[in-house]
């Protein structure tokens, strides 16, 4: 009779296709879900949608003209992504950057850093089942700040503003100020979040203990970020090696203890008070000076040689890696994206999982699959 | 046509062909190069110095071992991979790069192996490090590079269909829309400049940026 019972209810494996157009996967990307039920067996994640072959084309054109290429591949920070790029060139041509410039860098990344992960909040919220609230909430103050990119910039997604040597043109006269009203914004919108999600009893279910990875399968995987700082991971390129000129600020690098999604959530949102700080600091000491090196050619032209640039953005490190025979192209340009490591721990962090629990992994990876894809 | 096609021979740069010893001896000591050697002392490594890293050359048939003695030898003790590409050089071959970095010993390291242009084969380093796996997958369809003991070395980014040539290769030109697109602003690039220069000159410039947004806003009012 056992025996019967069981054969009754035995199942087969299904297997679902999640995506390429499902909300939940942020852009275009599929994963197919092996499923007992509701349990995962096993995921296989497709990319590729959106790959535009960026480093072929980078190194079909000049330095400069290669910079926009950076900010359409992690559309979500791109002046990090800018920075990387920029700096890589310098470092590898030997420019000095103005102290004015220094200074704009880093306070657009870190107003960049709360943008994006303003983006992942009201995102991770939605995906959680707290409909629209934290999305609303987050973007209202988001916009204030993507407005001040705009306003600096010209555009309000493209802003290729960094360029090697300092910053494209001067910020406008009421900068500081304009920034110290961002940061209002900015306070509210952590504060907001900070009351919306951190004790919500829902939001906790959905993420504690969800899509757990050990400390050494991240570092294994090659994860870096928040993901990696989750796991009670401590390190940041800002402060174990040092660029631009982030060693001048005093900031703090919040880890998790679990390495669960809700590790993740908590750590970027510390992330967002820190990067605060670190804007409070560098708008006090803002100098005024040139914004580019008094001799710049007009013509870009880079020594042989090769560099590994890498920055610690939001979603983890951004490197590029150009290999220069000198001259006017880079000979080859590669993208490290910090996503594209961090997704390979997909099948790691749902096997065993529910199906509904893939959607907070995913959402806690933070992905920007245009810079996946590259 | 490339762009490559069009310059006659690429010399190898800042990146030493295998085979040229002579910077060894002249290289400094206190480097990771050091630690290098201690540890692998049957491996014929050939450093530079790059801009970030220090670039250690060695052959192809010692890549295994390298790379479990750089993750696994706890003077090394490299755990992460940052990344993992390749490099081409068209008749001299192909190099492929890892990326190298110590989170305990906070020490990187650039190493590079060069695979020739008709035996593009590489032993995989999935078992070394897991995270290169999608790396190697990139590396695989963009080059056209087998790495021998992968678990799934299918495309990644790019179509299934797409076997018939490997993008990032240096003899594969772009479609001849980014060519001309790229030819366009090649012999445009001076002419923005002269426009801008022409403007600056009339004053005109100036005018522009102050007092255009104030006028254009009175005359929508």
């Amino acid at each position: 009779m056992t025996t019967l019972h069981q054969h009754e209810l035995e199942t087969i494996d299904v297997n679902v296709n999640m995506g390429p157009q499902h909300p939940s996967t942020h852009g275009v990307f599929r994963m197919v879900l092996t499923v007992d039920g509701e349990k995962i067996e096993d995921v296989t994640p497709h990319i590729g949608y959106m790959h535009r072959g960026a480093e072929k084309l980078s190194e079909n054109m000049d330095y400069r003209q290669g910079l926009g290429y950076h900010d359409r591949t992690e559309y979500l920070a791109q002046f990090h992504a800018e920075l990387c790029y920029v700096e890589a060139i310098e470092k590898l041509a030997g420019i000095q950057v103005p102290e004015r410039s220094q200074y704009i860098r880093v306070i657009l990344s870190e107003l960049n850093r709360i943008t994006s992960h303003l983006m992942f909040m009201g995102a991770f919220g939605v995906d959680s089942g707290i409909f629209g609230t934290t999305f609303t909430y987050a973007f209202r103050e988001r916009e204030a700040v993507q407005d001040l990119f705009e306003e600096i910039t010209g555009d309000r997604l493209m802003y290729a503003y960094f360029r090697p040597g300092g910053v494209a043109w001067d910020v406008p006269e009421n900068f500081v100020e304009r920034v110290h009203d961002c940061l209002g914004h900015a306070r509210q919108a952590i504060k907001d979040v900070d009351d919306l999600l951190t004790q919500n009893e829902m939001f906790i279910a959905r993420t504690r203990n969800v899509g757990v990875i050990s400390q050494e399968d991240a570092i294994d995987w090659g994860l870096t970020g928040p993901m990696l700082r989750a796991t009670g991971f401590k390190w940041d390129l800002r402060k174990e090696e040092p660029y631009c000129i982030y060693d001048r600020f005093d900031f703090d690098v919040p880890v998790g203890e679990q390495g669960d999604c809700y590790d993740r959530y908590r750590v970027r949102l510390e992330e967002m008070r820190q990067s605060v700080r670190i804007v409070e600091q560098a708008v006090k000491e803002f100098p005024e000076g040139p914004i580019l090196p008094e001799k710049m050619s007009r013509r870009l032209r880079v020594p042989a040689g090769e560099v590994y640039g890498r920055v610690e953005a939001p979603r983890g490190e951004y490197g590029v890696y150009i290999v220069s025979q000198g001259g006017e192209k880079p000979y080859r340009l590669k993208i490290r994206a910090s996503c594209f490591s961090n997704l390979m721990a997909l099948r790691d962090m749902t096997v065993g999982g529910y199906v509904a629990d893939a959607v907070m992994v995913l959402g806690s990876t933070d992905i920007v699959l245009c810079e996946v894809d590259r | 046509m490339s762009e490559q096609e069009k310059t006659p021979k690429p010399d190898t740069g800042g990146t030493p062909a295998p085979g040229k010893g002579a910077e060894a001896s002249a290289f400094p000591s206190g480097t990771i190069y050091d630690v290098f050697k201690e540890a692998l002392p049957g491996v014929a490594f050939e450093p530079a110095q790059g801009a970030s890293e220090v670039i250690l050359h060695f052959p192809v048939s010692d890549l295994t071992k390298v790379c479990r003695a750089a993750k696994d030898d706890p003077r090394l003790d490299m755990k992460f991979l940052r990344f993992l590409t390749a490099v081409d050089y068209m008749d001299e071959g192909m190099d492929l790069v890892y990326q190298l970095w110590s989170y305990t010993r906070k020490h990187g390291v650039t190493l590079k192996t060069r695979i020739p242009a008709d035996n593009l084969r590489a032993p995989t380093v999935t078992n070394v490090w897991r995270g290169a796996d999608w790396h190697e997958r990139e590396a695989a369809e963009m080059f056209g590079i087998t790495f021998e003991g992968h678990p799934n070395l299918v495309p990644l980014l790019l179509p299934e269909d797409m076997t018939d040539h490997h993008p990032l290769r240096k003899d594969v030109p772009l479609a001849p829309i980014e060519e001309w697109q790229a030819e366009r602003l090649e012999s445009s690039a001076g002419v923005i400049e002269e426009v801008v220069e022409e403007l600056q000159r009339r004053g005109r410039l100036a005018t522009v940026d102050t007092e255009a947004p104030d006028a254009a806003e009175g005359e929508e009012a």
